[in-house]
């Protein structure tokens, strides 16, 4: 009795009733689909009830045999690719530099820019997805301007099989590159300016602040926005799906819609679209595994 | 404000000032000038949109907004968009204040575990569970109701949420815990009269986060809801524009009307949303 006593002390029922809200709904909502997700790729469900449904089997790794068979897999895996490209070797040093530019006042009305930079970061996605769908399309503004330079100019920007994914990219490296350009400005100002001036003082040019001071500094940052933008590359859903929405022919598909259209389109196929999301969540972990290997390789330091 | 160390202009080559110059400028057009053009098409009516594609509109109309109005139910659209920021929002900062408050101040074992947890949650993707929310809905019977929409989304803001505030709440001296305590304070007490207010600084970065990703979340309430009545301003301008492809200007007029809200709370806590993001990139 004594002991019962003791355990339960007011702080531990104060503990259990303070953080048990947020861990039911967390755990209900995204911890236990995560693994059910999982279990259900080794499966054979496919419809009717999930739970105590006798016709369930596990098929071991099935599914994901034919995720790798398949055509379309491969196409939004390489169109994946391609946005990882874009938003790492794009958005983040585009992102760089408006910060650093805006930093350290090189131009004028800097807070103009910034405002309007982060801008496409605020509007829904759906709404930009619509928008640029119509800049691009045969009545929008990109084909008129197209037409002045080469008279009688087609626009088949979203019927070429090759090019479609163009101006999908052009929009992500447009949308995105403001949230980079407010991390690495907000990292940018923890650095302390009498360091800097004390540089200057020295004689150091501003390549050398830039070089010798800032871009050391900020390498912890630099790794943590590559892992966001991978991980947000294979996130990439709701432009897609409002632009282009995988086609022509699913040439602009990308995983998280392969994925949408075999789990939500004609026939459900539940299993095969949760190995897909379990790639998808093993190829992020593998890629910021790859990205912390490198920092530690080359002696990145916070 | 930190004091700026001046340029010498020396050090500054103009051809690297022009270039990146030019190179904020192309932004700048290319951010303003699709907006503006989308503006102008929507005063337009289809027969003048289809003769005058660029130029501003010979007789510029307002009728495409009653009627994109009418026909997107932006009515439904609104409240429901509202109803499901303000009701996440809320829940998501309750209950992250509270279990960071748990975790940061209370003595448990099951703090590392448990706060673990939620780190592993911000790694997390939407798609990793999507289907199986889609199907522990169907169910359960939530699909197609609010409640099961609501659940999902406190759910997804709370990985930020309680890493934020335990953060922020850690940060709060012990010494103003135990001298409530000595005062004979209960720790609900503790919670909801002096650490709860401290925390406002964390709780309007929190807000600022959740109002303008469920704003616009679109993935997840297109997946459990069918009904036009549960429909969001996303969800329903997607559909109205799919629907009405060839009707430009109602379309145009529907997307500037979803637009507006958001740009203007951008231009109104332009410093609180930055800085919101910054803290919430801490990822990983």
């Amino acid at each position: 009795m004594k002991r019962v006593i003791h355990w339960w002390t007011e702080e531990r029922r104060a503990y259990l009733l303070l953080a048990l809200p947020a861990v039911a709904v967390y755990w209900a909502v995204m911890a236990f689909p995560t693994v059910f997700s999982f279990i259900l790729s080794l499966t054979n469900y496919n419809g009717g009830p999930v739970f105590n449904n006798p016709n369930i089997q596990f098929v071991g790794f099935t599914h994901y045999l034919r995720m790798f068979r398949d055509q379309y897999f491969w196409i939004s895996l390489k169109n994946n690719t391609l946005i990882i490209l874009i938003s790492v070797f794009g958005q983040i040093p585009l992102g760089f530099l408006f910060a650093y530019v805006i930093h350290r006042k090189l131009v004028k009305f800097t807070g103009f820019f910034q405002t309007i930079i982060y801008l496409p970061c605020v509007i829904s996605t759906i709404i930009v997805g619509r928008l640029w769908r119509s800049f691009f399309s045969p009545y929008g503004p990109f084909t008129e301007f197209m037409q002045k330079f080469q008279p009688g100019w087609e626009n088949e920007l979203f019927f070429d099989p090759k090019l479609a994914i163009v101006p999908v990219l052009f929009v992500i490296l447009w949308m995105y590159t403001g949230t980079y350009m407010i991390i690495f400005l907000a990292n940018l100002q923890k650095i302390d300016p009498a360091l800097i001036e004390a540089a200057r003082i020295d004689g150091a040019t501003e390549w050398q602040v830039l070089t010798r001071i800032m871009l050391p500094s900020l390498s912890g940052v630099i790794v943590t926005a590559s892992i966001l933008a991978i991980s947000g590359s294979l996130k990439s859903f709701d432009l897609l799906f409002a632009m282009t929405a995988g086609n022509p022919a699913r040439r602009t598909s990308v995983l998280a819609l392969y994925m949408y259209d075999t789990a939500f389109k004609h026939s459900p196929k539940y299993p095969l679209a949760n190995a897909i999301s379990v790639f998808m969540v093993m190829l992020s972990l593998l890629l910021i595994v790859l990205v912390k290997l490198t920092e530690a390789k080359f002696g990145g330091r916070e | 404000m930190m004091k700026q160390v001046k340029i010498r202009k020396s050090d500054f080559h103009p051809v690297l000032k022009v270039f990146v110059y030019l190179v904020a400028i192309v932004f700048t057009v290319l951010t303003l000038y699709p907006l503006l053009w989308l503006v102008i098409s929507s005063l337009k009516t289809n027969t003048e949109f289809q003769l005058n594609l660029l130029g501003l509109p010979q007789n510029p109309t307002l009728s495409n907004y009653p009627t994109a109005w009418r026909l997107a139910q932006f009515d439904t659209l609104f409240l429901n968009s509202l109803f499901f920021t303000t009701a996440s929002t809320l829940l998501v900062i309750a209950l992250s204040l509270m279990a960071g408050f748990a975790f940061a101040k209370l003595r448990s074992k099951a703090t590392p575990f448990l706060h673990g947890s939620f780190i592993m949650g911000i790694l997390l993707t939407l798609q990793s569970i999507m289907v199986p929310l889609f199907l522990m809905s169907v169910a359960t019977g939530l699909y197609d109701t609010r409640l099961g929409v609501l659940i999902p989304y406190v759910g997804m803001g709370l990985p930020i949420g309680v890493y934020l505030c335990t953060e922020f709440i850690k940060s709060i001296p012990d010494s103003v815990v135990e001298s409530a305590r000595i005062d004979g304070a209960s720790y609900f007490r503790i919670f909801a009269s002096i650490v709860a207010p401290m925390a406002t600084p964390v709780a309007v970065t929190l807000a600022i986060l959740n109002v303008s990703g469920v704003w616009n979340e679109f993935m997840l309430i297109n997946i459990l809801v069918s009904r036009d009545a549960l429909r969001t301003l996303p969800v329903g301008i997607h559909k109205f524009s799919g629907a009405l492809a060839s009707d430009h200007g109602r379309q145009f007029a529907a997307l500037t009307i979803g637009l507006v809200p958001m740009v203007v709370f951008y231009l109104f806590f332009r410093k609180q949303l930055t800085k919101g993001v910054s803290a919430g990139a801490i990822k990983g």
